[in-house]
């Protein structure tokens, strides 16, 4: 399946790029992607995910627009055509 | 034994009549420091005592109250703002706006936690403060200044440089234009005072700007306060990568892409994604920034400097996020050039870009449904970049339909059609910041509730951000309530907001127990901490009742946020109905121990050791 991948600030910055389209096994989930993610960039080591394998408390990951927080965080299954926006934690201003 | 006062208090409130420039001094008592903290308690307290009920924003009889917390000038981190205090020409209640940079550490080391200035003074002057007391000075030739013009000013006439730390009105406040602002330039970054007011209330009192200089007092902890807070630095420091980076600005993306930031006066609540790149933190940091500024004692320097040379604007402050929404995407203008052009603009003329970007943007939507036109004011076209850099300078000077904008929304519309209501984005007289009430229950009846109106410190977003309290009412009213005494608490301390969300948490925990107990001596629970966020924030409804300007009928929401769903994009269908905001208004009034309208009990005033201030706010 295909997802499209949004990053944002210093995750924008160790990727290189804004936006990629990439494929997925499916039934990928969050998690599996950012594991990808901070595979393929060695900057991103140890910042996407926690040790017991959620989402790290130092970024903010949107499905479709919708915090993972509300579906099953690191466990959010994937359906092709999602974009999943990956960016520092949304804080107050 | 009587209490003695904690060593880190200098112990003094300093009060300036401006019309004779005779000084008073209240000595702190220990048990109002216990009761209030410093700050946002302080100055509260003091516009309960001194501002007669009935007195206009503008009447001489009230007070700028300025104030410090305990744990300025420790090495508690970035406990490095300051806070003013008064009766805001806005929404006719009371009101505390807060500002970073350095002048507030210098006020601490004075001795002096507060100065009150009462009355109104006979020539154009401005205050200088030192450890001895203060002095009204003319000012002279200061008429119709710039504020970074005028900081500097005082700067040579002081002729100690940066040691004199200056907060200043611009061309705005004296024309009193009611949201202006204060702006404080200081060695390592500006801060600026934005909301409410502040900039009017001192250009009423005929003060041009505040100075300090520090003197010799260094506050003592009781405890090891310097070891707890370096325990903290590690987490403060990873979670705040991103403001380190791009400052507030960051966040346009992000809650972009969460469809709630506003756009086209809230028609929808997303950007096209290329639109919102455009003055997004990532592009303003490629393109425009040049160096990190930064409050004292602060180890994050969220503050920047852009220059834009087209714009002949060198080393001008970032656009914070909440400036974007008010004067980019609320207005369809995505020229980022003219967008920082614009923001420099305001922060030169002292205005508050909020209340002056919703302003704005409420008027082109006016304009574009007919109740507006051409005559009344060009550029009011939505993605009119031009005319938001005309109708800044404008709105300060009071020229032509600026001076419409400058009574800000609410009062614009009254000279309006009635559909004109329709188009309002704001409470109590006060326009909403970037959080959107609609996108997020908890900002719905937080902003419905607060003291402040539409204020994004008053309840906080973050937490919502990250899914509490955002898409369900369920124990929504108690979130909001208990963020709301964070908030009071927080500024109280005068720690700055993002350091303490990232670095302590953004709900009141034991580790600012532990804080202020090693800061003070006093030994405090959770519990106890959270009690002075509750007391001063009833303190605050209880000046706003007695005012007349909060019950039932004032906390409310606009039209648009109570009848017109989100459009398109992921929060598509979100609102907040009457009855939704009905049901949530009655959670928050139990959980607070307010009767049906909204006002706080006998019974709460007392549980709260309020009864002798509430006297005082009655009478
Ligand atoms: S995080 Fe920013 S606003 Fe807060 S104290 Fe540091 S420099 Fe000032």
């Amino acid at each position: 399946m295909e997802l499209e991948l949004r990053y944002f600030a210093m995750i924008r910055e160790a990727v290189g790029e804004r936006t990629t389209t990439r494929e997925f096994d499916s039934g990928t989930t969050v998690r599996d992607v950012l594991a990808t993610l901070e595979d393929d960039h060695p900057d991103l080591e140890g910042t996407l995910l926690a040790n017991d394998g959620a989402v790290a408390r130092s970024i903010t990951v949107l499905r479709n627009g919708t915090n993972v927080t509300h579906f099953e965080g690191g466990a959010t299954e994937l359906a092709d055509g999602d974009t999943l926006s990956i960016t520092p934690p949304v804080t107050g201003g | 034994m009587s209490e003695t006062l904690p060593s880190v208090y200098g112990g003094e409130i300093l009060h300036v009549d401006l019309e004779t420039g005779d000084n008073e001094i209240e000595s702190i008592d220990p048990q109002d420091a216990r009761r209030f903290l410093g700050g946002n308690g302080f100055v509260a307290k003091q516009v309960a005592e001194h501002v007669p009920v009935d007195a206009d924003p503008f009447d001489p009889e009230n007070v700028l109250a300025l104030a410090v917390g305990p744990m300025n000038a420790t090495p508690f981190q970035s406990t490095s703002r300051g806070v003013v205090g008064f009766v805001s020409p806005m929404t006719n209640g009371f009101f505390d706006s807060t500002f970073g940079g350095t002048l507030p550490q210098a006020l601490k080391t004075t001795g002096f936690d507060g100065v009150v200035l009462h009355g109104a003074a006979e020539e154009h002057s401005y205050v200088v403060v030192d450890e001895d007391g203060a002095e009204v000075k003319s000012a002279d030739g200061l008429e119709g200044t710039e504020t970074y013009e005028t900081c500097g000013e005082i700067r040579d006439r002081e002729g100690v440089g940066y040691d004199t730390h200056v907060l200043a009105n611009g061309p705005a406040g004296e024309n009193q234009v009611r949201y202006a602002c204060l702006v404080h330039e200081s060695k390592l970054r500006e801060g600026v005072a934005g909301r409410g007011g502040a900039g009017a209330v001192l250009g009423s009192k005929n003060v041009k700007a505040i100075a300090v200089q520090g003197g010799d007092f260094q506050p003592e902890p009781a405890g090891d306060l310097q070891g707890r807070a370096v325990q903290q630095m590690g987490r403060l420091m990873e979670e705040t990568e991103m403001l380190q980076e791009y400052g507030t600005s960051g966040l346009v993306n992000p809650i972009n892409e969460m469809g709630k930031l506003g756009h086209r006066n809230m028609q929808t609540e997303q950007a096209d994604a290329e639109d919102a790149e455009a003055v997004s933190g990532e592009t303003l940091y490629e393109e425009y920034v040049t160096e990190d500024t930064t409050c004292a004692n602060c180890a994050v320097k969220c503050g920047k400097h852009v220059s834009v040379e087209a714009e002949g604007i060198t080393e001008g402050k970032i656009p914070e996020f909440e400036s974007l929404f008010g004067t980019a995407t609320l207005q369809e203008v995505y020229d980022p050039e003219r967008v920082i052009k614009a923001n420099d603009l305001c922060d030169r003329l002292g205005m508050d870009t909020i209340s002056w970007g919703v302003t704005v943007a409420f008027a082109r939507e006016c304009y574009e449904k007919g109740l507006l036109d051409d005559d009344d004011s060009p550029h009011l076209e939505f993605g009119d970049a031009d005319g938001l850099v005309e109708l800044a300078r404008k709105t300060a000077e009071r020229e032509g339909f600026g001076d419409d904008l400058a009574e800000g929304s609410f009062r614009l519309a009254e000279s309006l059609d009635d559909e004109a209501d329709r188009y309002l984005y704001g409470a109590k007289g006060l326009e909403f910041a970037a959080h959107s009430a609609r996108g997020l229950k908890g900002m719905s009846i937080g902003y419905a509730t607060a003291t402040r109106g539409g204020s994004h410190h008053d309840t906080r977003p973050t937490l919502q951000y990250d899914g509490n309290h955002d898409e369900t009412t369920k124990g929504t009213p108690e979130f909001a309530a208990r963020t709301q005494h964070f908030t009071a608490l927080g500024d109280s301390l005068t720690q700055c907001r993002f350091v303490s969300e990232a670095g302590w948490g953004a709900r009141v925990n034991e580790r600012y127990a532990e804080a202020i107990s090693l800061a003070t001596g006093w030994e405090l629970s959770t519990e106890d901490v959270e009690a002075i966020g509750e007391r001063i924030y009833n303190l605050e409804r209880l000046i706003n009742v007695a005012r007349g300007v909060a019950d039932r009928g004032t906390d409310t929401l606009p039209h648009r946020t109570m009848h017109e769903p989100i459009p398109d994009g992921p929060s598509e269908g979100m609102y907040c109905p009457p009855e939704e905001l009905e049901g949530m208004l009655d959670e928050y009034y139990e959980f607070r121990g307010w009767n049906d309208n909204g006002h706080p009990t006998t019974d709460t005033v007392e549980r709260l050791d309020l009864s002798d201030v509430a006297e005082h706010v009655a009478d």
